[in-house]
């Protein structure tokens, strides 16, 4: 087990600046997920943490050792690949002690330790088959068996559950999340998935156009986004978003609306008057009539959704999305009462789009 | 009265019509089936079924275009007689000895053809060229362009070894040079065949095994004996088949290189086949011949599949 670091971390294919100076340090043992919209650098980091890829610049540590130049070999690490890259030919027992065999581990240690990561796996009944006879789920298992086997000091995980059906998925994440707590391993995982990341991650990394947009705890980064990139990338539904300019104490939406500023929101009021901001509220962070700040609107769509309803209503010339209770049925075209909390509202410069608070 | 009688005919013809219309405009997916291959069927009947059942029953007779005789039922004359020719013997031997030599060689060379033609080339398309020359080179231009190159007195092959200070060879004077010139001549036009279809199998292999077999800690070789080549063996298979199969039809490279000699040392089973029937026209004989190399090609094909459902 091991601590990683990126330092001034740099891919560039020709011109193209795909990852644009990392800086990340990731503590032994910590869950950290990369997490990010296509094309954001979070697959080719970890790449270039495996060695996948060469870097063009920066460094990369695993422990104490610059890994740079090292070949995947080694850099003692274990992946689990997005297509779970498991060899076609060759059976689940034989894919779990390829790295071992190739290693020089005697079979007399490889049986026992292929046993037990396959019991921890629940995949003892498979080890005889080949991965055409296995389902989705049951590849994936052994994708993870196979890094498991190996215990290497990091475990990297590239989009493991992309092809996985949804309730699948949340299986998986669970059996994910369990082996963690079991082995302990530093675990690097990249995904598209904001409820992967928030349900994984001792810490969460969202990389936006090749940079760190913001890294904390998955509470840290659900509560206090620190752009609007980020608000409204973490949460689902996502964050609502509304322009408005701060004055005397308040936000005002071009509706002629408002809402007092209140909590830390208010410590700063004086400082932001007649500044141009974007309000973020989440969905959830709405109230029923009579509670909260009240907010109306006209009411364009409701999505009962059996937990709990959504109400996509407009307030001037914004949409907003507001999770109520599943009770709650206006209809289309009706005007929508609705309280809000004002100390969990967001703000955030309208020109830089970062957290203003 | 009347309108009822002309509703039961307009009735009656819509029905019949519309039976036969809809069988042959919406046919059931068999019958759908059977229509798509009807063509290619009555094709292969007419090009290859009747000719090798004609080919089977002339080999069963006394013809010989000749003689002047008209065409006698011989039974298996035609088979004893081969067992008893030492040219048939030879020319067999010939052939499965090319066979021998030049699919495993072709093989070889087109497995370090396609890997090399793998390789992540910025640009692609002088390979893949190089590759596909040889193999759109008709075999007879291959046949006299080789037979050039190994001019005992303007040949480049002697040339170069003559600069290298070995003395050449008067290479179709002698068996051994001959057969060996032509094997050469036979894998440098084959072994690109091979290494198209070894190439396209290389690109089904996806990247992702190779980056798990690097994190797995595997070297190259390692990689390419427990991933590549086991991944390749379907492909490898197929062709094998092929190229077995028309190692064991060698006619052109020998025919125009050496036409068989020195005397029938270079000879092949199909240049005696020709021999037999378009020089000699004996058609019975020429048959004959043809049937066991048909069955020997049946025969490598039936093993080839039996290997591969075996160990598939």
């Amino acid at each position: 087990m091991s601590s990683v670091s990126f330092r001034k971390l740099e891919k560039n294919y020709g011109a193209l600046r795909i990852v644009k100076g990392i800086n990340l340090e990731i503590a032994d043992r910590e869950f950290v997920v990369l997490v990010g919209p296509s094309g954001c650098g979070k697959s080719t980091t970890l790449r270039m943490l495996a060695g996948l890829e060469s870097i063009s610049g920066g460094e990369i540590r695993i422990g104490e050792r610059v890994v740079n130049k090292l070949p995947p070999r080694e850099r003692d690490i274990a992946m689990v690949f997005q297509d779970y890259a498991l060899y076609p030919h060759k059976t689940v027992y034989e894919n779990m002690a390829f790295s071992l065999k190739v290693r020089g581990i005697p079979s007399a240690e490889i049986k026992p330790r292929i046993t037990q990561a396959s019991e921890m796996l629940g995949i003892t009944q498979l080890l005889e088959r080949k991965p055409s006879q296995l389902s989705g789920g049951q590849r994936q298992r052994v994708a993870m068996g196979r890094a498991i086997v190996r215990r290497p000091q990091v475990f990297l995980f590239d989009e493991p559950l992309s092809n996985l059906d949804a309730k699948l998925r949340g299986q998986v994440r669970t059996e994910i999340k369990r082996l963690h707590q079991a082995i302990g391993t530093t675990i690097i995982y990249v995904t598209h998935d904001q409820v992967e990341a928030m349900t994984l991650a001792d810490r969460i990394v969202i990389l936006k156009g090749g940079e760190i947009e913001q890294v904390g705890t998955p509470d840290e980064v659900y509560n206090s986004p620190a752009s609007v990139f980020v608000g409204g990338f973490i949460g689902s539904p996502a964050m609502n978003f509304a322009k408005g300019t701060i004055r005397g104490g308040q936000v005002m939406f071009d509706g002629g609306a408002g809402i007092p500023l209140q909590g830390h929101l208010a410590l700063k009021p004086g400082g932001l008057e007649g500044r141009d901001v974007i309000v973020g509220i989440r969905p959830e962070h709405f109230m029923p009539a009579g509670e909260g700040h009240a907010l109306s609107g006209q009411v364009q769509v409701v999505e009962p959704l059996g937990s709990d309803t959504l109400i996509h209503f407009a307030l001037g010339s914004s949409m907003l999305t507001a999770r109520v209770a599943p009770e709650m049925r206006p209809s289309p075209g009706e005007t929508l009462s609705i309280g809000v909390d004002p100390s969990r509202i967001h703000l955030f410069d309208a020109a830089t789009e970062k957290a203003l608070v | 009265m009347a309108m009822a009688s002309e509703t039961t005919l307009v009735t009656t013809r819509n029905e019949s019509g519309t039976k036969w219309w809809t069988r042959f405009l919406d046919p059931s997916e068999g019958t759908l089936a059977v229509l798509l291959l009807m063509p290619a069927a009555l094709l292969l009947t007419l090009i290859i079924v009747y000719p090798v059942c004609r080919l089977i029953w002339t080999s069963f007779q006394n013809l010989s275009l000749t003689s002047g005789v008209p065409a006698t039922f011989a039974g298996l004359e035609n088979y004893t007689l081969m067992l008893e020719d030492p040219v048939f013997w030879e020319t067999t031997w010939n052939t499965v000895l090319i066979t021998l030599i030049t699919v495993p060689g072709a093989l070889l060379i087109g497995m370090a053809l396609a890997l090399m033609a793998n390789l992540p080339f910025n640009v692609k398309w002088p390979v893949r060229l190089s590759l596909l020359i040889p193999w759109a080179l008709p075999l007879s231009f291959a046949g006299l362009i080789f037979a050039w190159f190994f001019h005992s007195e303007y040949g480049v092959v002697n040339d170069v070894l003559r600069r290298l200070g070995i003395e050449g060879v008067i290479w179709f004077n002698s068996a051994n040079w001959a057969f060996a010139a032509i094997c050469l001549t036979i894998i440098w036009k084959t072994s690109s065949f091979m290494a198209l279809i070894i190439l396209a199998g290389l690109q089904t292999i996806p990247r992702s095994l190779y980056e798990a077999a690097d994190v797995d800690g595997a070297g190259r070789l390692r990689q390419f004996f427990e991933i590549t080549l086991p991944l390749l063996k379907p492909a490898i298979v197929v062709a094998l088949i092929f190229r077995t199969i028309t190692a064991l039809q060698t006619f052109d490279i020998p025919f125009t290189m050496t036409r068989g000699g020195p005397g029938t040392s270079t000879a092949t089973l199909a240049m005696y086949i020709h021999q037999n029937t378009v020089d000699f026209l004996d058609l019975g004989y020429g048959s004959a011949l043809a049937v066991v190399m048909f069955a020997l090609s049946m025969g490598v094909t039936a093993i080839y599949l039996r290997m591969i459902r075996a160990k598939g």
